[in-house]
Parts: structure tokens; sequence; C-alpha cells
């Protein structure tokens, strides 16, 4: 909970910050309430392992788990296509958000615009000039994060884990309880 | 009646000052264009391609009704909202960028009009007979002096101040307006950087009309320490060759080594072929700390604002030399140079010399006093690793790092005595110091990234300033036709997500048959590789403005030869006439000349409004992904936009399908996704069909390459009939346009956007 002082003309920060989660069952609930959730890759997650594990593999359990279609930024496709996955839309990131930020756009099945957007491995600075586009122009939906840091311009962010074992126990926690939701 | 009259006597006025009498071409509808006369033309091209709002701040601090919250449809006490607010930064960012380089022209012209008059003659040299493209087509001015580029200033000038007091509280309100005057300051940028560059060409004798300009040594490690060290930081050039002409009359030239970081050792560079480049703005800090240059000269421009400090830290003396920084330093310009001299010496007090000829004297006379007393060696990797023990790898650092990456870990691994880490990071640093700055345990991050930076020495070759009305001649058809794939202009400053990116697009591209442009400190870090057979790609490929070849324009204010070249292209080669007639040059390189600039470093207020004004002028435009902070981009929807043009031999409007270019200010997070993205930018709908085959393929083929096989998705957007699709990939493409159900289109004639939207021309004025 971020405080605001009584004056805040004076001293506000203007950050309207997202709220921080770190319990891996709240996030699977978020992600389950959703009625037409987004996965965005991005190509830091080709990048990182965690354990061995490749960061894509944690993201396509997650995208298996909660059936949530895929967008492939970057040169992510290159990795999906040699672990034999299609994702269901290639846009860039700036692409994806420019679309995402039309109410009436039909989203990547054409069934209508996503209502929750989760992104995982797109570098910090530009992941977070992305949510804040989606955070003043896109009221129409909420966006969530997967990297190990904090982002305050989305609506649901994971805390800075210090360390790596965190993250992963979160990523893991979640696909148990997004399988077990399912 | 009071408004005709005023309008004619405006009209008038401007006539004068272009010496419209002079008929070497009628002129067009817009000489001297003010903030409405290209407004029509702006609001066509963000119809297409609509700003795309980043914002980097939700709060505006401008004035003291604030600060005033603007997240989401919040409205400031002024009742800006928050898409407004970020078109008015971009305005304020493109009208620095533009103001650095209008005074920096403005500063070089005083200074040579000081020394030879305003009427010395501007001469190019015998390939270059339309010396000024921008001038000629925005200011409608044929410059044939140096008096003249001065009228061309003074308008820059003036359009500055209405545009600047545009952003104050309470003025426009609406985004697309300020985005209007962005590409306004964008386009007047273009012409200060002309401005800029032919004086200096014509003051200081730069290399002109000439493609293989000589190849100077690049590198820190080409700078011969042994000798008194003069470091050049800036981009103006006023400086540094006072001071070679000085070593030379003084016969010193042989005893002290000059060299320059940033885009004023370009300049040195084009002046002198002695002058070594150390590198680019990155390398500025570490550079400095090494302490290997005696006596450091500031000129203006991406110089480091503590540069005392950091002057002092290093043990180096330091000159500023021009107005716009004096960093509070005493004003030494009457003071007698022995005394100066002296106190630098004996007090190690730096001074601001604004006097050229003094300050050459003063840096001449203090480096060689001082150089060797100073200790000047790279550290030992023993040293280093020493150094590094205090690291507790506490993670600080990274925090701080604008590349996101942990330097940390590559100093926790040289205390253990391995350096591959720290040697790979080095090519990641951005040098902006904010580590060393951070870190509790004060470790000297940066004198021990010594050992991580390489030894090597590269070329890098001097800027040759304008692109040859020959090549153009010989171009200017391949180009529109498209059989010459695209120019790639890789241009501006080293923010780089990694350094090593440059080389390896300008090489992929010149290999490809491309024509490669390179300028400012991307073309110096594009020397910082060398192949299998120690070439670099200045080495490798022709400097010639052709298939293949990889051409040094100069600094940042050679920009404007880039943008020129496309200009030069409609009027030399499609004999279209450009006084006066932006609109007509701008909607044809939109529509014909596959070009596309990547500012891949891109940090600085003057790249958002050089790309800015590329992007007025049709020029789509690839950034990096830190630029995601300038805010704004224009991006198009492919699948949703209006595409249509018109057929200026039918004279109907088409709809044509097809997204060219697709997006005219666009990040990309990868290098991968921008060479994928780069071939397709290229694509214009006047391409022939054997041209946009040849396009089509490097499209497909790059695609291949990084995304991992397969055919682009929207390839069937760009192909309008069968022989658009290239040979070696005509099954593949057939059978998915079978599969998805694809039509095929008639290309369009003479596409334009005239006819399209109100304007004063008419759509004869595109036909040649
Ligand atoms: S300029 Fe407008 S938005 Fe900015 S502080 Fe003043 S009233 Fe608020
Ligand atoms: S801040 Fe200093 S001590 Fe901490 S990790 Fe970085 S270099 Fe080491
Ligand atoms: S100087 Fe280099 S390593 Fe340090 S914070 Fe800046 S970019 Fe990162």
């Amino acid at each position: 909970m971020s405080v605001i002082p009584y004056h805040r003309v004076n001293v506000l920060t203007g950050i309207k910050s997202a709220r921080l989660i770190e319990d891996a069952q709240e996030y699977a609930d978020l992600i389950q309430k959703a009625k037409r959730p987004l996965l965005v890759l991005g190509p830091l997650l080709l990048k990182r392992s965690l354990d061995g594990k490749l960061l894509i593999e944690y993201a396509l359990e997650i995208a298996k788990a909660a059936n949530i279609p895929t967008c492939a930024t970057a040169q992510v496709r290159a990795k999906m296509a040699e672990l034999g996955v299609k994702p269901d839309s290639f846009y860039d990131v700036v692409e994806i958000i420019n679309a995402l930020k039309d109410p009436n756009w039909r989203g990547v099945k054409k069934e209508g615009n996503h209502d929750l957007v989760v992104f995982f491995g797109i570098r910090s600075d530009l992941g977070e000039q992305g949510l804040s586009v989606l955070k003043h122009f896109a009221p129409h939906l909420k966006t969530m994060t997967l990297c190990k840091y904090y982002f305050p311009n989305a609506n649901y962010s994971l805390p800075n884990f210090r360390k790596d074992e965190q993250w992963k126990a979160f990523l893991e926690s979640l696909i148990d309880n997004l399988k077990k939701g399912a | 009646m009071a408004k005709v009259k005023e309008i004619t006597r405006k009209l008038e006025e401007i006539q004068k000052k272009i010496k419209a009498e002079i008929p070497w071409e009628p002129v067009g509808p817009t000489p001297m264009p003010e903030i409405p006369d290209l407004r029509n033309w702006d609001m066509r091209l963000l119809k297409t391609y609509a700003p795309f709002y980043a914002p980097f701040c939700d709060l505006c601090c401008f004035c003291t009704y604030g600060k005033c919250d603007l997240t989401e449809t919040r409205r400031g006490g002024c009742g800006i909202d928050i898409a407004t607010q970020q078109a008015r930064w971009v305005l304020l960012a493109c009208l620095m960028g533009c103001s650095a380089h209008a005074a920096h022209g403005g500063h070089i012209l005083e200074f040579l009009i000081e020394k030879y008059g305003p009427d010395k003659k501007i001469d190019l040299g015998g390939s270059i007979n339309i010396e000024a493209p921008h001038i000629r087509t925005v200011v409608g001015l044929k410059p044939e002096t140096l008096g003249d580029l001065v009228i061309a200033i003074e308008y820059v000038f003036k359009e500055i101040t209405h545009l600047l007091d545009s952003t104050a509280m309470g003025q426009e309100g609406s985004y697309l307006d300020y985005e209007s005057k962005a590409l306004h300051a964008g386009m007047l940028d273009h012409v200060g950087m002309e401005v800029a560059d032919i004086a200096q060409i014509v003051g200081f004798n730069y290399p002109t009309s000439v493609a293989d300009t000589p190849l100077i040594d690049l590198g820190w490690a080409a700078v011969d320490k042994s000798k008194p060290v003069i470091l050049f930081v800036g981009h103006n050039p006023a400086t540094s060759t006072v001071v070679i002409d000085y070593l030379r009359e003084n016969n010193l030239y042989d005893q002290v080594e000059v060299c320059g970081v940033c885009c004023t050792a370009l300049e040195a560079s084009r002046y002198s072929d002695r002058a070594k480049v150390v590198g680019p703005f990155s390398r500025q800090l570490f550079f400095i700390r090494s302490g290997i240059a005696d006596v450091i000269m500031t000129d203006e421009q991406c110089i480091r604002t503590d540069m005392p400090i950091e002057a002092s830290k290093a043990g180096s003396a330091l000159i500023a030399t021009l107005d716009k920084a004096m960093y509070g330093l005493e004003d030494a310009s009457e003071m007698d140079t022995e005394e100066i001299v002296k106190q630098m010496i004996e007090d190690k007090k730096h001074f601001a010399i604004l006097d050229p000829r003094k300050a050459a004297e003063v840096a001449a006379k203090v480096a060689m006093e001082i150089a060797p007393q100073r200790r000047k060696e790279w550290l030992t990797e023993e040293e280093a690793r020493e150094l590094s023990q205090k690291c507790n790898d506490c993670g600080m650092c990274e925090q701080v790092c604008p590349n996101l990456f942990n330097i940390g870990a590559g100093i926790a691994e040289v205390a253990k005595g391995k350096f591959d880490l720290i040697r790979e990071q080095f090519n990641l640093c951005v040098g902006c110091g904010k580590c060393e700055a951070e870190c509790p345990r004060k470790l000297p991050i940066f004198k021990i990234m010594q050992i991580a930076a390489s030894k090597e020495t590269w070329k890098v070759r001097a800027g040759r300033g304008p692109i040859m009305d020959t090549e153009i001649r010989t171009v200017g058809a391949p180009i529109t036709l498209g059989t010459i794939p695209g120019v790639v202009a890789i241009v501006g400053c080293s923010n780089f997500p990694d350094i090593r990116d440059i080389a390896e697009m300008v090489d992929e591209f010149a290999k490809r048959k491309y024509i490669v442009v390179v300028s400012g400190c991307s073309a110096m870090v594009a020397g910082m590789w060398k192949d299998a057979d120690g070439k670099t790609v200045y080495e490798k490929y022709p400097p010639n403005f052709d298939m293949g070849g990889v051409v040094n324009v100069g600094s940042c204010v050679a920009n404007s030869h880039i943008t020129g070249a496309a200009i030069k292209i409609a009027n030399i080669f499609a004999a279209l006439p450009l006084r006066g007639n932006y609109e007509v040059m701008a909607d044809y390189v939109l529509n014909r000349v596959g070009a596309v600039g990547i500012a891949w470093g891109a940090y600085s207020q003057k790249a958002a409004s050089i790309a800015t004004g590329c992007n007025r002028l049709g020029i789509p435009v690839i950034l990096g992904p830190h630029s995601s902070k300038y805010r704004r981009l224009y991006l198009s929807r492919k699948e949703e936009d209006d595409w249509r043009v018109m057929d200026a031999r039918k004279r109907e409007i088409v709809d044509t399908v097809e997204p060219a270019p697709e997006h005219l200010a666009y990040v990309c997070e990868t290098k991968e996704k921008a060479m994928v993205m780069i071939p397709k930018l290229c694509i214009r709908r006047n391409d022939t069909p054997q041209g946009r085959a040849i396009k089509l393929n490097h499209y497909i083929s790059l695609h291949k390459k990084f995304m991992g096989g397969g055919l682009p998705e929207d390839i069937h957007l760009f192909v309008r009939r069968d022989p658009d699709i290239p040979l070696v990939y005509k099954k593949e493409v057939r059978e998915y346009l079978q599969k998805i159900g694809w039509q095929p289109r008639e290309p369009v004639g003479l596409p334009t956007l005239i006819g399209t939207y109100p304007s004063k021309v008419p759509v004869d004025a595109v036909i040649h």
C-alpha cells in the first residue's frame, strides 16, 4: 500500500503504482478469473535460466497450465519453433501494446480485446514504458508482470526478489496453482 | 483588407530574403514556412502514423499550479491531459536538439565570418552543385556565400522562438498540434545542421566532393600516451582547428598528440588526418578517468557536466572553450597567457578561455609542461584484482545501471582473477558512471574497467560531407525502382544496448548491397570491429554512395547530408523543383525513396529532433530500446489504417493495402528484430516488380535467419502481383498466398499523398 500525503498537490509522486503480490495463489486466481488473458513473451526469456531451465520454458508451462494465448515479441518465436511450440500471435512489443490500447481491437483470438495482459521477459526500461502506455490509455484492461523486479506501472507486480530462488519458487508455485485450478 | 496587406508584406519580405528575383527555380508554395504552413502535411502523416505515447512521468511540474497529476484521464490545472503533456515534452526535446545544432551553426558562422568576411564563397567542389538541399527546399534560398547562410540560420532562430513559446503554461492544447510543431522543429534542425556543416567544410577546408577520405586511427589505444596529450570533447570544431593550426605553426605537431571524444573528434579528423578518434560519447568518462589526457578542452554538446571535478580527479588540466558550458570557471579570455599557464600548472586551476587562439596556446604549453610528471599507464590485471577485493557483491551498482546489467558481478570475478565477464560487460557499458557513484565501498569501477577495454586499434573513415550529385545521378533510378534495396542510415549517439550491434548491422546490410551511411558516434563504433582478415567495415567495403558502400558523412551535423541526399534524388534524378517546395519533396521521399534511419543508441534531445526531422521528410526511423524513454513513437496499425494514395497519373484514389513504410518512429528491443524491420521499412509503393522482389528477398531471408524460419505473416500485404515474389521463395510464398486467399492487385503508377488531404500543392506538381 502506498501512502498518499493529504496535500497531494505539493508532494505527489504521480505513480499510480502496482499492487505488489507475493502470493502465487493470488496471482493464479487473478489469471483464472480473467476472461481473455494474454501472455506477452519477451526476449529476456531466451537469455536467462533458473537452475538450468530456460525462462521461456516456465513461460510456456504457465501458458499451458492456464490455457493463455501467447504473443511472441522480438525473436522469441525462433526459440519457440525450436521447442516445437507455435505462438498464438507475433507482434513486437510496441505493436502489441498499440493494439491493446484500442478497446475495439479483437484480440489475438479475434474474440475481443484482452482483459488481463501478463508480461514476461521484456527489458525493464522498455517494459515499464509499455506498461505506462496501458496504464494511461487502456483503462479497459489490467496488466501483470512475471519478471523478477517490481514494475510500478503495472496493475499487479512481483516484488524485487533479491534471490533467484525466491523467484523460481514463485513461478513453480504459480504453475502448480494454475494446474490445480484448471 | 488589413489581413491581405499584412500577408503581402510578409511575402514580400520573404521574397527579399530568399532573393526570389534570382530565377534558379520558381519559388514553390512554402518558402520559409511558419508553424501553420505545413500543418496539413503533418496531419496527413499523423493520420496514418498516429502518435503512440509512453508517459515517462505522470506529473507535470511546469508551473506553480502544480505538481499536477495527469494519470489516466485527469487534467492539469491549465487543462492539459497526459497525451498533450507528452507531446509538449517531445516538442521541448526537439527544440533543445534543434537549438543545439542551430546555435552551433550560428557560432561557426560568426567565427568564420570574423575570419573571412560574409562574402566568402560556398564551393563544395566539382561534384556538388546542389550544395544545400535543405536550405533550398525549406528556406527557398540558394546560398552562395557565408553571408547567405546567416539568412537561413536567422530563419531557424526565429521559428524556434515561436515554437518554444507554444510550450509555456496555458497555450497549445492539442497533442496533434504539438506533434506538428515538433515535426516543424525537426525540419528546422536539418536546416540548422546543414548550415553548420557547409560552413565548416568551406571554412575549415574539410574534404568534399570525394568519397575515399583518409582512414583515421581509432580507439583509446591509438593515442600515443608517451607524448603530451590534448583531448577535445564535444562537437564544435572552432577550437580543435585552431589548436591544430597553432601546433603546426609552432612546429609542435610532432611532439603533441591530439585526439577527441564524440563528434568533435570526427571534426578534428576531417581537419587533420593525424588527429585520433578515441571513441564515442559512451567512452568519455572511461577515457577521462584513465588520466591519459593532459589537457582536456571542452566545447559544446555531449560533454559531461561534471568535467571540472573529473578533470581534477584525473590530474588533467581543463579549458572550457565555449560560452555554452563554462562550468562556473573563471573567464580568462582577457588574462595574460603566461599567467593562465602558471596558474593551471602550479595551482591546478581550470579556466574558461573563449578566445580560441589563446586557448590553443595555453593548452599546448600546459600539456607539454605537465605531461612528463603524470603517470599514464593502463592498469595491470594484478592491480585490478587488488582494487576489486573490497566488493561484497551487494548489487547496489546493478540497481542504478541504465543498461540493466550487474557490473558488480564482473568486479567480483575480477577479485578472483577472472576477467571474461567484465570484458563482456564493457561492451554493454554506456559510460554513465552511476555505478561508481552508488557503490557504498567506493570501488573505482571505471579504473578497473581498464583491464576490460581492448587495447586494439581500429580505423574510421574521415567524414566526407555531402553525397555527390554525380553519385545521386547513378543511384537515383535503382533506389526509386527498388533495385538498390535501400539506404540504411545508422546514425547518432552511443546509448547502445551492446556496442557491437552497430558493426554487425553495418556489415549485414553492406553485404546485402544496401547503401549504408553512418555518422556521429555510430560511425566510430562501426569501425571498432574487425573481420577474420583484420579489416574494419571501412576497409572491407567501398566508400561510395552506391550498392554495398559504407559512407561516413561525418559528425552529427552531417546527418543533414543523409536527408539531403533523399531530397537530391527528388530534385536531381526526378527533376522535381525543390525551392520552397517541401511537401512535394517529402511526399516523393515517403513514397519512393527506400531509406530508413537507425538511431540504435539515441540518447540526446538532438537525436529526437534529427529523427523527427527525418519523419517529416517521410523517412522512417528505428530506435533502440532505450528510446522508449523519448515518450513518443509514430506507429501505424497495418491491418486497420488508411493506405490509400492518389495515383497521380490516373487521378484516382487507390487503396494500396500496403503499409509502406509501415511505421515512422519505431522502437525495437533487440538487434535481431531491428534487422528484420530494416528491409521492411525500405519498401516503397513505387517499387517496380523487380525492385520489390529484391526487397522482399531480404525481408524474408532476414526473417528466416532471426525469427526461426517460416515466412513473415504480413508478406501478403507487400506482394502486389506474382512478379513481386522473389525467385528463391516463389513456391513457399505462392503456397502461403493461396492458403490465405490473397488476391493480386495493380501497382500504382505514380503514388502520392498529394490530393488525399487539403493542400495548396496541386497533383500536377508531383509529375516529373
Ligand atoms: S503547466 Fe498545467 S499541468 Fe503543468 S503544473 Fe502548470 S497547471 Fe499543472
Ligand atoms: S556497488 Fe560496489 S560493492 Fe556493491 S556490488 Fe557494485 S562494485 Fe561491488
Ligand atoms: S557506467 Fe556502465 S556499468 Fe556503470 S551504471 Fe553506467 S552503464 Fe552501468
